[in-house]
């Protein structure tokens, strides 16, 4: 038995950390060298002497961090080696260029699974499973009260949602990378033929999301200044930060609405203030974490990003799989 | 027709906040769905069916034991979802996929008239097997509504004026005379209806129609530069604003709100026939200390609003009176365009009148305000400050020259209410909340010190803003000493202003003192620990009072 001082990675202020090659992973503070599991702003931060990501995670980050930064990219599946670690990516499935990172030592395997879905996304890669003996897993959505729909259900139900207010402009809130990319390849399969405006930062990444071959649908973007007659019956993607505060007297006549997982709990859509709720997210279910624990088929797992007693304890009683905690 | 276009109504009223678009929905709904239907609908959405035909617990228990779940898992899912019935159909989803769903069309009426009914002649052990079988058949979509309907907890964001409304614009009718047909033991049946939309008004219905309200300001400076004899000067009773209307012998007892509340007070409509003249009467209604007299708690009066055809023994525990301030027809006159003073003479002399001539005796119930006669504006406040020694808010005062204009008309009635009391206090549990704010600490308890230690004085759930709430939640979860179930021990750091109506010996309390209202007003982010009040200051205000 391994004391939690000897673990290949463990918690360091917070971030996780492995000591023997020197590296972090997703830190929030600036570090010598940082794995960067996808390019969700709570998951790098800037000033880090050296990032490592995969290409796309990189060209996001670019965006996100700047030019100037020191990045090196590998392939998914790629190994490569730090400190005698072969350390490698592979597909999380939770948005473009994301990735869980596994790493071998002495014939021991880690993986740290990011941020990771199971379901089908038309905009990125999908979830592999991967082997391990000890798996640092996610737990966003820890309970099993949350089961997604599948996300052309959710599409058809927010073209619904426009098409039966023809005369209001409808603002949908979403994530900017990712869940904006993914909304739009679905909305644009469904019967709602009208006009896809997003905001600037969406846009942004729109277009990097076409370069890097994804085909998705080209977007206007909006202005402030725009007729409200043209807005009318179309469908506008915002970031959630703008819901609140002043931008929204730019519209007239508007519904609202929030895309995120916790849009399947009542007093969560009542309490949000937007008019509507759509349950879809890009992280696993409390059925795909599940599914990911038992393929991946590591004797230990730690939760972390999310609220794990119940899911530990279920795992603990349930499947006899040994839950550990890190001491933070 | 069926149930699922129900399920879609409450989805879609669940996520409209327009009013406006509220009553579009509804109209619809209406216009698409056969009568029985509608009738059930409705019957659902006024809340007038909340009969239980099992509870939460016996659901998640079926839940448990029928998909082999763990209680415990259920329990921490109830705490993020605060609605058994939710969390059942949440964790329902994808079990039943592969059935096929044979009752997808079941229609409302079917639902609620024989399936549900049905469960309840069953043996426990039926009953579960059909439950079971039940969720299985009935499409996902459904199941919400079908576990609310059986816990009893049907509710959605709809009021009753809101139906009103939605029938008054359908067929084209005033929505008073909706009201009025939507009093009374609404059962649902193609007939009730029919006659709920039947677009013939009769001449009772006509009859009962109240006068919109003329409502008060809160008080401004400038009102003491006035004479005092250009003013009427009433206590303000914390009670249930309403018109008492007799027209053609019927009596009609409405809220503000425009409901018509009849049922709720029935001892008050039968007195009120007795008398001989029709009239309409301004008022507020109040559970009565008639030995005192003098209001009881506002919480006693809840006791009665929302209980249709209360008991005898009710009636007895919780006596009611309405309280006249103001006569605006008489008669079939009408006089709110008459100066307010001489309203008053006529009020008075009618009251009476009916005291001396009615058959039976109405002061058990009836009664019109007294007035207050404050020398000077001085007075007038020393009246204010006095105003809790017989339960009431404050003062109103009434301009003499003034006709009853409706709505809030400035510069005729003012309020003029009593300071509550404030204590600054330090926060020292939370509680998870329920419902809308289910998955946030949102009932907190607050200290006052004794010597060094704090005892705690009140508990309090109201008066945050939802980003306040959300920002001490935060906090809440990061300052935990200790959790006990739900409850939560917090590091003695925050103060709030805590605000309250009343505070009075309570031998039950380990702090010696209860206080009655007790909400937030402030959120002291400017005080330290040691600059909240003390129990001895609690004290003093108590001695200061009384």
């Amino acid at each position: 038995m391994r004391t939690k001082q000897e673990y290949l990675i463990k918690y360091k202020d917070g971030n996780l950390y492995c000591e023997i090659a020197d590296i972090w992973i997703d830190p929030s503070k600036p570090v010598k060298k940082a794995l960067i599991t996808h390019a969700h702003f709570d998951h790098f931060t800037f000033g880090c002497e050296e990032y490592i990501s995969t290409k796309e995670t990189a060209i996001l980050l670019k965006e996100r961090v700047g030019d100037n930064i020191k990045i090196k990219t590998f392939e998914y599946g790629e190994e490569f080696k730090i400190n005698g670690i072969n350390i490698s990516f592979h597909p999380s499935g939770h948005i473009l260029g994301s990735s869980q990172i596994r790493f071998i030592f002495a014939e021991e395997k880690w993986l740290i699974s990011g941020d990771f879905k199971l379901q089908k996304d038309q905009t990125c890669k999908q979830y592999e499973i991967v082997k391990t003996d000890y798996l640092i897993s996610e737990c966003t959505f820890g309970l099993p009260i949350f089961k997604w729909d599948d996300a052309n259900k959710i599409a058809n139900d927010i073209s619904k949602w426009i098409t039966n207010s023809p005369e209001k402009t409808s603002l949908l809130f979403c994530y900017s990378l990712g869940k904006a990319q993914r909304l739009l390849k679905e909305i644009s399969q469904t019967n709602f033929k009208g006009n896809i405006y997003s905001h600037g930062s969406i846009h942004k990444m729109n277009n990097i999301y076409r370069e890097l071959g994804i085909d998705i649908k080209d977007t206007i973007k909006i202005e402030n200044k725009k007729k409200i007659d043209e807005l009318k019956g179309n469908l506008i993607l915002l970031p959630p930060s703008l819901s609140k505060g002043s931008y929204l007297k730019n519209f007239k006549n508007i519904q609202t609405a929030f895309a995120s997982g916790w849009m399947s709990i009542r007093a969560l859509r009542k309490r949000s203030g937007y008019d509507k709720g759509f349950a879809i997210s890009d992280h696993a279910d409390w059925d795909g974490i599940l599914e990911v624990v038992k393929k991946s088929e590591a004797k230990n797992v730690f939760f972390h990003h999310g609220d794990s007693e119940a899911l530990s304890k279920y795992l603990v009683e349930k499947e006899s799989i040994n839950v550990l905690l890190f001491g933070k | 027709m069926s149930l699922k276009k129900f399920s879609e109504l409450f989805s879609d009223l669940d996520s409209i906040n327009s009013t406006n678009n509220k009553i579009e929905v509804l109209k619809n709904y209406f216009l698409s769905n056969d009568p029985i239907d509608n009738s059930w609908a409705i019957y659902l959405l006024t809340g007038k069916s909340n009969k239980r035909f099992i509870s939460g617990r016996y659901l998640k228990n079926l839940f448990s034991q029928i998909y082999e779940y763990p209680q415990w898992l259920i329990d921490t899912c109830y705490l993020k979802v605060g609605d058994s019935a939710e969390v059942i159909t949440l964790l329902l989803k994808n079990k039943t996929k592969s059935r096929k769903k044979k009752l997808s069309n079941i229609s409302l009426n079917e639902l609620l008239s024989q399936t549900i009914p049905a469960l309840s002649k069953l043996n426990e052990e039926d009953k579960n097997l059909e439950i079971k079988n039940l969720w299985e058949s009935l499409p996902e979509d459904n199941h919400l509504i079908f576990n609310k309907i059986l816990t009893g907890t049907f509710r959605v964001g709809v009021s009753i004026g809101l139906i009103t409304k939605s029938i008054s614009k359908l067929i084209n009718i005033e929505e008073e005379i909706i009201s009025h047909r939507l009093m009374g033991d609404f059962k649902p049946s193609i007939d009730s209806y029919e006659f709920l939309v039947n677009k013939n008004i009769n001449l009772q219905e006509l009859n009962s129609k109240p006068f919109p309200f003329l409502l008060a300001n809160t008080i401004e400076d400038k009102i003491f530069k006035n004479s005092i004899n250009d003013f009427q000067f009433e206590w303000k009773y914390d009670g249930i604003r309403m018109q008492l209307i007799k027209r053609s012998g019927n009596v009609s007892l409405w809220t503000r709100g425009q409901e018509l509340v009849n049922e709720s007070f029935p001892e008050l409509v039968e007195k009120m026939s007795y008398i001989k003249d029709d009239f309409v009467l301004d008022g507020e209604l109040l559970v009565w200390n008639f030995k005192e007299q003098i209001a009881l708690d506002f919480s006693l009066l809840q006791k009665r609003i929302n209980r249709k055809s209360p008991t005898r023994s009710i009636q007895i525990k919780y006596p009611i009176i309405f309280i006249a301030y103001d006569l605006l027809e008489i008669n079939g006159r009408d006089i709110r365009e008459i100066k307010l003073e001489n309203r008053r003479i006529e009020l008075e002399k009618y009251f009476s009148k009916w005291q001396i001539k009615t058959e039976n005796n109405i002061s058990d119930i009836f009664k019109i305000c007294d007035l207050i006669f404050p020398k000077d504006w001085h007075d007038a406040s020393t009246y204010k400050e006095k105003s809790r020694e017989n339960n009431t808010e404050g003062l109103i005062i009434k301009k003499k020259n003034s006709i009853y204009f409706s709505g809030r008309k400035k510069g005729i009635w003012w309020k003029y209410k009593v300071d509550p009391m404030q204590l600054d206090a330090v926060l020292i549990y939370a509680k998870g909340g329920s419902g809308r704010r289910a998955g946030l600490y949102t009932d907190y308890s607050f200290a006052l010190w004794k010597d060094k230690e704090l005892i705690k004085f009140a508990s309090a759930y109201s008066g945050l803003t939802n980003i306040e709430i959300k920002e001490l939640d935060k906090w809440i979860r990061k300052n935990t000493i200790e959790k006990f179930g739900p409850v939560r021990s917090l590091k003695p750091e925050m103060v709030f202003e805590i605000s309250f109506e009343k505070i009075q010996i309570s031998k039950r309390h380990k702090s010696g003192i209860a206080v009655r209202f007790p909400r937030i007003t402030k959120w002291r982010k400017d005080k330290k620990i040691n600059d909240a009040d003390s129990l001895e200051n609690a004290y003093e205000l108590m001695k200061k009072i009384s």
